[in-house]
Formats: C-alpha cells, structure tokens, sequence
C-alpha cells in the first residue's frame, strides 16, 4: 500500500472543479459524513504555510482512501490542481462535528455549489433527497452521484440554467408538500447567507436539522479561535458566543445556530 | 542528548520550548496528539476577568511568509479558566507546565486578575503579561507601546502576586529594549518577544481590507529576522533571561534565537501547520546541541562567536 498521504487520483469534474484521492487508511475508517481533512498541499512552498480545510466527499475503507472535491479559489487550490498521483501531501483528519440524521428520518442534504461534497456520505444510510442550489449549470456538481446512490435530486439555478430557477430554499416546502407524510432531517452545506435563510425557513415550519458551517480556518483543531461562527448561548449577554467551527462544529444542530446580525 | 534544562531563577524548565499564547488554546486541543507535558511550558491562550467575544470575523489572512491574526483575544474569563473542565483542571491533571497569559482592559484588572490567579495557583508556574496583542482596542498594546502604562501595568501585577512574571513586549515600537527595561525595573522576571507585528493586506478584487478588523498581526517565518535583531539587542540590555519568538518553525530556527541571547524559546504560527512542531523543536535542538559537542543548552544562550 502507498504511504499514507499519497495522492492517487485528481481528476478534472467540470470547470474549476475537481475530485482528488488520496491514501489514508485511518481516516477512511474512521470518517462520518460533515467531517473534514486539513491538508498541506506542497511543503516545499514558502508563499503559504496553512493547511487547507476540505470537506470529505467519500472514503474507500478497504481499500484505504480518502476522496475530496474542491473548487480552484486560490493560490492553494490552484497548487493542489496541479499535483498528479504520486504526491504526497500531510492529511490531518477526520476532523469535526458529523451530521447525525435519526435513523427514522428520511435525510435531505440541502447544498449550495460544492456544499454537496460534504453531505454525499449521508448516500450510504436511508435514501434520502438532495436539493442542490447552484448558481448557474456550470456549478451543478455531484448530481450524478447522488442519483447513482439512489438519492431524489432537485435542482435549482439562480439563472435557470438546470433545474428549476431560483434559490435552493425554495424547493423546501415544495418537498414537503409532495411527500407531506414524512419525517425529514435537513442536512445542509453551502454559502453562509443560504445557511442563514434555510435555518430561518427549518425553524418556520418546524423541521429539524444541521448544519455546516465554517469560516476561514487555520489550525483546524480548535487552538485560535479563527474560525468561528455564532452560536446561540442564553448564558452570554447578548445571547450567543462565538464557537469554534473546526473542533465544535462545522455540523452544528439546527437549534444552536445563530440567525441574528 | 544534552541537558535542556533551563532556569529561570525563580522557576525551572525541562527544556526551552513554550507555546506562545494565542497558537495553542489551553493545552487541551493538542493532549490528542501528543503528551503536553513534554514541552518546557504551555502558555495559555490570554485571559481576562471576563469573558469576550474577540473581534468579527474574518480573523487571519495568509501572506506570503506568515499570516495576519486579528483575534482580539476571545477566552472564557478568569473563573470559567480557573474552574471549567478544559481548562485549568485539565492542565493540572496533564502534569505541563503552565504559564498564564494575563490582559486587562485597565491597570486595576491585569492585577486583580493576577490575584485571583494567584489565589489557586496551584499548578501554575508563571504570569506572562501581555501588554501587546495588536488587535484589541483598549488593552494590549496600548500599555505596552506606552513606557509609563507599561510601568504600571508591571508595577501593579508585581504587587498583586508572588507568581514569577514575564512580560510580553510589543515589537511595534521604536526601540524593544527600553520596555524590557521598563519591565526589569518594575519587578518583571523575565521578558518574552516578539508579539505580532502590526500589519494589513488588502482584497483588491472588493478594495477592502482582507481582516474585518482591518489591520492584524504579522507572523510565522517572515518576521523571524525582526524577531531576531530584537532579541539580540534586548539581551544587551538587560540582566532578566529572555524568551524568543517569532517565526520559529524549526529546531535550526530556535538556535538562533538561544545564540542571540534567548534563555528559551516559543513556538507559535508553527503549531497551526504542524500540530507537532513544538517537539520537532525541541528534537531539533538536542540534535544541534550534539552536533557541535554542547552538554547544555544554557551553553548556548548568547554564545555568539
């Protein structure tokens, strides 16, 4: 087996996007759905020090490997595109808070963009629905996937471009009017202002759920406090408190997140 | 192996190697990767009276070389730290050695925090003050780019605890080495620097500043030679030993900061890229100080040929 770290596939899924695997026994035992991996992608560089935080896309236990998908945003994206199979990078992981669907609950991973790597491992419980929020055709990713695995997938663009026009909120009571019977849990990754708008929205109609959240992060294991996102905290003055999304989170119940300024 | 341990006259280390506050939490973070007990001392992440929020985010930038923090010193409070089971209980049962970072937003509260430390102090070996962070608006550095404040900030924890006393000094002012001065006179044990370097980058896509704080501090490898020169030049200024940092990340890096005069050394940025940087350090060390024949790290301290 390849040491551990060893990239071994990275491959091209449309655009900016891409999916790399690596050698990880350890963290393809161990990896729940929400977790992440913090990576040094090419130590050898001096132009940047920090790890990058990646959602877990999927995990091969046996075989030992780890698959990430991520989107070229910067210097360290753009470094990690360009390594081929036989790289090695410092993986530090799983890491982080899973999402945790009762086992009664249908789950619905509700995503903006890349959002939906970080949900795809809820495919191996109950089937379940992805309601996936992009901004335009080009930023549907997964969608494949998510089917293959049995998944109900609805799609809304903001351009129209695939699926129905419009935010990825809106295909929320349109699910529940269709399957009105059923007991959902929301499971949801994406841009900051859809997580605000879908907590708003699950605490409207009484639906239960988590979410991912995170912001920009450094160590990843919860010693500075860069990473933060308010958290309900009746005990605080001003009723929340910044908690730390890599160690506490970045899955946070549905009932603690902050939806205030 | 050689013999690492450092005095410090009113305490001892089994070897140079801290964390510096603010890259290390309260220790509890990284006692799962490794026994926190192995280093020379864990400096806590600083603490107040009270409990606060820190400053908005985003709170750190990449740069080339290091990275900006603007914090703004988040942390429980004195008495969640003192009583809170990830905290000081915690530190108490791993067996490290402890030092406490203390701020305060007046004069009147770095010392009563200093005393309620100084109440249950057990397990603590030392106050590191920190009249520098450049990210809090009152506290911090206001006290120690200031001569006179910083004077009686020292002054007035000195009275408030037996406890031995570090003083953590500014880098952003014209000359380091009349603060440590200043921290000498005024009943300081020892000195450590650097703290951060004030600094900003800016998004030029929004033409906004990258940090909601707009400005933050510098560190990690690119500040190692400012951290260096101030070492060097507070060692020929004062007789109280000196803890260096600032872009320390590997064993070679600390070495110089023990020939320039440094009695011991702390490891910060490092600890975000690699969890177990601070032993790497210490390993690193020992090596160097094999390599060349030393049976002591004090050996080295100043040893510039």
């Amino acid at each position: 087996m390849d040491t551990p770290g060893t990239m071994i596939g990275n491959v091209n899924l449309k655009g900016d996007y891409y999916a790399a695997a690596f050698c990880a026994p350890e963290i393809a035992s161990k990896a729940r759905a929400g977790q992440f991996v913090h990576v040094r992608i090419d130590d050898t560089r001096n132009d940047w020090i920090l790890r990058r935080p990646f959602s877990i896309c999927d995990t091969d236990p046996e075989k030992g490997t780890v698959t990430i998908v991520y989107k070229v945003v910067g210097k360290g994206t753009a470094a990690l595109s360009g390594l081929r199979p036989g790289s090695i990078c410092d993986i530090m992981g799983p890491l982080g808070s899973c999402f945790t669907p009762p086992p009664d609950a249908t789950p619905v991973a509700v995503c903006g963009g890349y959002g939906a790597a970080a949900t795809f491992m809820l495919t191996r419980g109950k089937k379940g629905v992805l309601l996936l929020g992009a901004r335009s055709e080009a930023d549907v990713i997964l969608t494949d996937k998510y089917e293959k695995a049995g998944f109900d997938v609805r799609i809304a663009t903001n351009d129209g471009s695939a699926g129905t026009r419009g935010f990825v909120t809106e295909l929320v009571p349109r699910l529940l009017e269709e399957r009105p019977q059923e007991k959902f849990f929301f499971c949801a990754c994406g841009p900051h202002p859809m997580l605000m708008a879908l907590a708003r929205l699950l605490r409207e109609i009484g639906q239960s759920g988590q979410l991912s959240i995170d912001h920009r992060m450094c160590c990843g294991v919860g010693s500075c406090f860069a990473c933060v996102v308010k958290v309900n905290d009746p005990g605080s003055a001003d009723g929340w408190r910044y908690a730390r999304s890599c160690a506490e989170g970045p899955v946070f119940n549905l009932e603690d997140v902050y939806t205030g300024d | 192996m050689a013999d690492l341990s450092v005095d410090f006259g009113k305490f001892q280390l089994k070897n140079p190697v801290m964390t510096a506050s603010g890259t290390f939490g309260y220790g509890f973070e990284y006692s799962r990767y490794y026994d926190i007990s192995r280093l020379g001392a864990v400096v806590v992440k600083g603490i107040r009276m009270t409990p606060s929020h820190g400053n908005p985010t985003p709170r750190v930038a990449e740069v080339t070389g290091g990275m900006l923090n603007a914090i703004g010193l988040q942390g429980p409070g004195v008495e969640k730290f003192l009583h809170g089971k990830d905290y000081m209980p915690f530190l108490r049962k791993s067996g490290a050695t402890v030092i406490v970072n203390i701020w305060g937003t007046t004069v009147a509260e770095y010392a009563e925090v200093a005393s309620r430390l100084d109440a249950e102090r057990e397990g603590i070996t030392a106050l590191e003050i920190n009249i520098s962070c450049p990210n809090v608006k009152a506290g911090g550095a206001a006290f120690g780019t200031d001569p006179v404040l910083a004077a009686q900030v020292v002054s007035a924890v000195r009275k408030a605890t037996t406890l031995p006393l570090i003083t953590k000094l500014s880098p952003n002012v014209t000359k380091i080495s009349d603060f440590a001065r200043v921290a000498e006179e005024n009943g300081s044990d020892a000195v450590s620097l650097i703290n951060t370097l004030s600094a900003m980058c800016i998004d030029i896509e929004t033409r906004r500043p990258v940090l909601a704080n707009k400005t933050g501090g510098l560190s990690g490898p690119a500040v190692k030679p400012v951290a260096l020169r101030m070492v060097y030049e507070t060692a020929q200024a004062v007789r109280i030993p000196i803890i260096g940092m600032g872009g320390i990340m590997t064993g070679n890096d600390a070495v110089e900061f023990l020939l320039a005069g440094a009695s011991a050394v702390a490891v910060g940025t490092a600890n975000f890229v690699d969890p177990f940087a601070p032993l790497k350090v210490i390993d690193g060390i020992d090596a160097y100080l094999d390599r060349h024949g030393f049976k002591s790290v004090r050996d080295i301290v100043g040893a510039l040929a």
